[in-house]
C-alpha cells in the first residue's frame, strides 16, 4: 500500500511538470482592453461621419437619413407598440420554421448517420434538393401555400433542414471508431452507446450546422415577408417603402443586423456550454 | 497446454481451446489452445502480424470466434494502447462507462484513488498527461471487477520513465485484485519484468512458453526470448 502511494505520488510529480511544460500563451504587446477599444473606433467614427453628412445637407433624407432620425423613429414605434408587435411576428415565424426545419434535418440526418440502408434511400434526394438555391422555391412555395404564414414557415424551414441535415450525418459519420470499440468492451447498450458517445462525438460538427441554420432561416424569412406580408419586420420596410419613409427601411434593416448577430451570440454561448470538454472552447470552463 | 504444471486450486480466467481465426485463406490464428488463471499474468510476444492482437480482440469478443471455443465466465476488461476516454465526460464517468450497479461516482471515485487520481473526479481528459490518461483508462478497467484483464500493448505510447513507474503501479494493483492478466506487447523486457508466464507466438499459434518457475537469470531467458522471436538467429548465444 505504501510503495503504491509512492508510485502515485512520483507520477503526480513527472505529470504535473508535463501538463505545465504544454501551456504556453500567445506573446502581448498590446492589452486586450486596448484592442477592445481600438476596435470600436471605426464604427463610431463611421457613424459620426454618416450624422454629419446627413445634418450639413450632403445626404438627402430620402436617401439616408441620419441616425438621430432613426433612433427618434425607432422610439416613436417602440411607443406606438407596432414595432415589437411587427418584430415579435417575424421572431415567431422563425421560431416555428427554425423548429420545423431543426427537426426533419436532425431526424433524417441522424437516420442517415446511423443507416447505410437509409443513405442509400433518402441521402441522394436530399442531396438533389439541396443543389436548388432555395429561394428559387419561392414562386413554386406561394403556389402551394398561397401568400400567408404557413408558406413563411415553410421557406425557413426548408433552409434550416439542410444545414442541420449535412452536419448531423457528417458529425455522425466522424465519430472515432475506436470509442464504439470501446463502448463495446465495456458492455454499453446500443442506446448507452448513441446517448454516451455517439451523439457527444457529433455535437459540435450538428452546433455549426445550427449556426448556418439560423443564418439561412434569417434570410428565407427577409425574403419572404418583403414578398407580400401583412405584419412582420419585412412588411414594416415594405409599407415604408410605400411612403418613402427611409428612416424605417433603415431601422428594419438595423433589427434584421441586431437579431443576426444575437442568433450568433446564443450559439457560441451553446457551444460554450455544451462543449466546454473541447479543447476549442475550453476558455469557459473552469 | 501441457508446457505448464496448473497449480492445485487454480480457478481459470479464460480457456482456449482449437481458435481458429483466417481472413481469406491466410489463418492468422491457426488451433490455438490457451489458458490463463486468475491471478496469473502472461505476456503475450510475438512478430507484428503473428496473430497476437487478433487473439486479444477474440477475447475481447471484439471479433467473432470462427472455430474453437472460448470458455470466459464474465466479460473481460481491455486496456488499449491509446487511452480512449470520452473528452466529452469528466474523468468519474469516464471511469464508470458501463459500470452496473448502484453508486458508480462512488466506485469510480475508489478506483481512481487507486491509480492516484482521486482528486481529479470532475476534470476533464484534456487536462490529463499521457501516462496520467492511461492510469484513468486502467483505473476504468479494474473498477469493473474483471477475472480477465485484456493489456493491448498499453505503454507503448509513454516516455521509458513513466513506462517504467507504470509497470509497478499494474504490478501492485493485480497483485491486489487478482484478475487473470494478458499483456500483448513487442517489449520483451517488459514481459520479464511483468509476467509470470511468457508466451511466443508465431504463425497464429503458441510457439514457445517460458514460466518464471523455470526461468534462469534475465539476461538468459531475455536471449532466449530473442532468440525465439527470431531476433538472434543461433542458438550459439544463448548463455
Amino acid at each position: 500500500m505504501t510503495s503504491i502511494e509512492k508510485i502515485v505520488t512520483d507520477f503526480a510529480d513527472a505529470d504535473a511538470g508535463n501538463v505545465r511544460a504544454a501551456g504556453f500563451s500567445r506573446p502581448r504587446t498590446v492589452s486586450k482592453n486596448w484592442l477592445l477599444i481600438i476596435s470600436w473606433i471605426a464604427p463610431l467614427v463611421l457613424l459620426v461621419g454618416w450624422e454629419w453628412l446627413a445634418q450639413a445637407g450632403w445626404l438627402s433624407p430620402q436617401v439616408l437619413p441620419a441616425p438621430s432620425k432613426v433612433a427618434r423613429t425607432t422610439f416613436k414605434l417602440l411607443l406606438s407598440g407596432s414595432l415589437v408587435n411587427d418584430l415579435g411576428v417575424s421572431l415567431l415565424r422563425a421560431a416555428a420554421g427554425f423548429a420545423i426545419g431543426g427537426a426533419v434535418g436532425f431526424a433524417l440526418g441522424t437516420l442517415v448517420g446511423f443507416s447505410t440502408i437509409a443513405q442509400a434511400l433518402i441521402d441522394r434526394s436530399v442531396q438533389m434538393i439541396r443543389a436548388i438555391p432555395f429561394l428559387a422555391m419561392v414562386p413554386l412555395v406561394i403556389v402551394w401555400f398561397g401568400v400567408g404564414e404557413a408558406e413563411k414557415i415553410f421557406l425557413v424551414s426548408l433552409g434550416v433542414a439542410f444545414p442541420i441535415y449535412i452536419n448531423t450525418t457528417l458529425g455522425i459519420r466522424q465519430v472515432d471508431p475506436k470509442l464504439l470499440e470501446l463502448g463495446r468492451v465495456q458492455g454499453l447498450s446500443t442506446w448507452s452507446t448513441i446517448r454516451r458517445i455517439i451523439l457527444p462525438g457529433a455535437l459540435p460538427s450538428i452546433l455549426t450546422g445550427v449556426r448556418y441554420a439560423l443564418a439561412t432561416a434569417w434570410l428565407a424569412l427577409v425574403v419572404a415577408e418583403t414578398i407580400g406580408a401583412q405584419s412582420g419586420l419585412g412588411f414594416l420596410a415594405m409599407d415604408a417603402r410605400e411612403f418613402l419613409r427611409t428612416d424605417v427601411i433603415v431601422l428594419t434593416i438595423l433589427i434584421y443586423a441586431l437579431i443576426g448577430v444575437a442568433a450568433d451570440a446564443i450559439t457560441r454561448w451553446l457551444e460554450r456550454r455544451l462543449l466546454r470538454w473541447h479543447p476549442n472552447y475550453a476558455e469557459a470552463s473552469a | 497446454m501441457t508446457l505448464h504444471a496448473v497449480p492445485l486450486r487454480s480457478v481459470p480466467a479464460v480457456v482456449v481451446s482449437g481458435l481458429r481465426r483466417s481472413y481469406g485463406a491466410r489463418h492468422v490464428i491457426d488451433r490455438l489452445d490457451l489458458r490463463i488463471d486468475r491471478g496469473e499474468f502472461v505476456a503475450l510476444l510475438g512478430e507484428s502480424g503473428c496473430g497476437k492482437t487478433t487473439l486479444l480482440r477474440a477475447l475481447a469478443g471484439l471479433d467473432p470466434v470462427q472455430g474453437g471455443h472460448i470458455d470466459a465466465p464474465r466479460r473481460p476488461a481491455v486496456v488499449f494502447q491509446e487511452h480512449r476516454l470520452l473528452p466529452w465526460e469528466n474523468l468519474w464517468r469516464n471511469v464508470s462507462l458501463g459500470l452496473e450497479g448502484g453508486n458508480p461516482r462512488q466506485r469510480a471515485a475508489h478506483a481512481l484513488a487507486e491509480v492516484g487520481l482521486g482528486e481529479r473526479l470532475d476534470d476533464w481528459p484534456r487536462n490529463l498527461s499521457g501516462g496520467q490518461a492511461q492510469r484513468v483508462a486502467l483505473a476504468r478497467a479494474l473498477v469493473q471487477e474483471p477475472e480477465l484483464l485484456l493489456l493491448d500493448e498499453p505503454f507503448a505510447a509513454l516516455d521509458a520513465l513513466t513506462r517504467i513507474r507504470m509497470h509497478e503501479l499494474v504490478k501492485e494493483l493485480v497483485a491486489r485484485h487478482r484478475p487473470g492478466v494478458l499483456l500483448v506487447t513487442h517489449d520483451v523486457d517488459e514481459a520479464i519484468a511483468l509476467a509470470d508466464r511468457i508466451l511466443v507466438m508465431r504463425h497464429g499459434a503458441i510457439a514457445f512458453e517460458h514460466s518464471a518457475v523455470a526461468r534462469g537469470s534475465a539476461a538468459a531467458t531475455r536471449t532466449r526470448l530473442l532468440h525465439e522471436l527470431g531476433v538472434i538467429s543461433t542458438t550459439a548465444q544463448v548463455v
